[in-house]
């Protein structure tokens, strides 16, 4: 359903920067796929994600959604069906706005937004309830500004919100990376199950081997803006993060930054 | 003294359209000192050719948000810096309001006028401050509808996180058209109102003017906080109606109108230097991490203008 056919995307070009993010990537997704993405820095994982959200525009090849193709589509117009989460966790939510606004937002993606009243009481019972599965007792906390959460609830929130319309696809950018072990654990359950709740076709990048392992049914690992392994769920279940980084070790000039390293 | 009260009151309605871009798009928006006087000069041509005086102010909507509507577009399409393009629709229209007044200045002498028609009802006094304050009373309730709707929530979020609110499908180039086009009409109604309130459009009456507005936003949420989006638009309008009677006060004092330019720039200057001052802090009663003031000035001041305090304080 999401394919990613021949597409090539260099930054700086023809000049002594430049840099060749994605090169001839070919990917195809299936309808409730999770593949996880990981690789060494500079590999363009996000430059992927950003592709496919319209954030950064390919030079060469097409991104299709559902069999048509949304190349030319602007970032909002394709967040019509691309749900988002950033490696931020500021990024995602509004703080100016309360809980309660920012889900009403979140639930009116894809619709004309008119002068219809944002929140109302029935669609207040139906944030608090979604928000009952974070666990973090926000579903009690409507009307407080976004900004004065944690960075955790944050992102636990976050995750509500680029789901909460049933995107056709969804993106994780490192989502976790930036919270602390207890948190990102907290997130990392929470994606799993809503993923699994709503069979969302989804893409996640990560930096955590364990977690790459461990979450989705395929992963890929990419290098020098090329995908140079595709594995499916069975070869997965049986992998472990030595093998992984074994793969890495094979190819020439790939760093492995210590935080990949150390987790 | 009335007349404050009165004038202040119908600043208001631009001190709302002010707050509009400046605190909820977090757009200083210079447009306002030429969209002002074409909602004066539009009213005023059209009241002295016998057009209903109320049609006649509804006309300056429409030509104040068309104003607003130039200088979205050069901001979104053409990607041209904020404040440029608000000076140079501003700049623009200098031309356009001498063109549609045929001259620098239309007197509304013997002519109905809204103003003209409200004193026919309550004469001078507190009675026609009150219908004022009512009039402002309903632009807010507008506004704070408004705010709470879907589109209004999109606009708040468009000020307030780009990147998410255009990862839920909001296109942030026609929110930030849309604001700038309610705040400019506004803008257009308040210079109509005013231009019948002193029986006169003037090609000048703008000049200036995007410094009462934000002098009024950012005194009135200092006084009376902004903690809400109906605390910050009540906030906005008294704190038209202090900045109209601290005028007055200089009047009285002695001062000359023709220094009040430079009273509107020092009060600003004042606003956005003072909670910069480490001494300010301390002063302040309420002890929070950030005054009221600095909230409502953030917006005007760089980053860099607070580097030299935050290494004071790793200093002392």
């Amino acid at each position: 359903m999401l394919t990613i056919d021949s597409v090539s995307k260099t930054f700086f070009p023809h000049t002594v920067n430049e840099r060749r993010a994605l090169v001839d990537v070919n990917l195809e997704l299936t309808e409730g796929d999770f593949v996880t993405v990981i690789g060494s820095n500079g590999a363009g994982k996000s430059t992927l994600l950003n592709t496919v959200a319209g954030r950064i525009h390919q030079d060469t090849g097409v991104v299709s959604l559902d069999g048509s193709d949304v190349s030319r589509l602007k970032e909002h117009q394709r967040a019509a069906q691309v749900g988002r989460v950033f490696q931020d966790p500021m990024a995602g939510t509004a703080p100016n706005l309360s809980i309660e606004e920012n889900l009403s937002l979140a639930d009116r993606r894809g619709r004309p937004r008119g002068l219809s009243r944002g929140v109302t009481k029935a669609k207040r019972e139906r944030f608090a309830e979604a928000l009952k599965q974070l666990e973090l007792g926000l579903e009690g906390r409507l009307k407080t500004k976004v900004g004065l959460l944690s960075g955790g609830q944050r992102q636990a929130l976050s995750l509500l919100m680029a789901t909460y319309s049933d995107p056709r696809v969804l993106l994780l950018d490192e989502h976790t990376a930036a919270l602390d072990p207890q948190r990102a654990e907290l997130v990392t359950r929470l994606t799993r199950s809503v993923v699994e709740d709503k069979g969302l076709t989804t893409l996640m990048v990560t930096h955590n081997m364990v977690q790459a392992l461990e979450v989705g049914n395929r992963l890929i690992m990419m290098h020098e803006g090329r995908i140079i392994l595709d594995v499916g769920a069975e070869q997965k279940a049986q992998m472990t993060p030595q093998d992984l980084l074994a793969e890495f070790g094979k190819l020439k000039g790939a760093v492995v930054d210590d935080k990949t390293l150390l987790q | 003294m009335i007349t404050a009260f009165e004038l202040g009151l119908i600043y208001a309605i631009m001190a709302l359209g002010v707050y509009l871009t400046f605190r909820i798009l977090n757009f200083p928006d210079l447009t306002v000192d030429g969209s002002f006087t074409s909602g004066a000069a539009t009213a005023a041509i059209l009241i002295t050719n016998e057009v209903d005086p109320f049609l006649a102010t509804a006309a300056a909507f429409v030509v104040g948000s068309l104003a607003g509507m130039i200088t979205g577009l050069l901001h979104t399409k053409g990607n041209i810096n904020g404040l440029l393009a608000g000076i140079l629709t501003m700049i623009g229209l200098y031309s356009i309001n001498l063109r549609i007044m045929d001259g620098a200045n239309v007197p509304l002498l013997g002519q109905d006028t809204v103003i003209s028609m409200m004193r026919g009802f309550t004469g001078v006094g507190w009675t026609s401050v009150a219908v004022l304050a009512a009039v402002a009373l309903i632009f807010k309730l507008i506004m704070d509808w408004y705010l709470q709707t879907d589109n209004g929530l999109a606009l708040r979020a468009t000020g307030d996180n780009e990147q998410m609110i255009s990862s839920f499908a909001v296109s942030t180039d026609r929110q930030k058209i849309i604001g700038l086009m309610l705040s400019n009409g506004l803008v257009g109604i308040a210079g109509a109102v005013v231009a019948q309130h002193q029986g006169f459009a003037d090609i000048g009456m703008g000049i200036g003017l995007i410094l009462v507005g934000l002098a009024s936003v950012i005194v009135g949420q200092a006084i009376f906080g902004s903690r809400s989006v109906m605390q910050a638009t009540l906030a906005v309008i008294l704190g038209a109606v202090v900045y109209r009677l601290a005028i007055q006060l200089a009047l009285n004092v002695g001062l000359n109108p023709n220094d009040m330019k430079l009273m509107s720039a020092i009060l600003v200057v004042a606003a956005l230097l003072l909670p910069q001052w480490k001494g300010f802090s301390k002063l302040s009663l309420r002890r929070r991490s950030s005054s009221p003031l600095a909230d409502a000035a953030a917006p005007l001041t760089t980053p860099d203008a607070h580097l030299p305090k935050a290494s004071a304080e790793k200093g002392a």
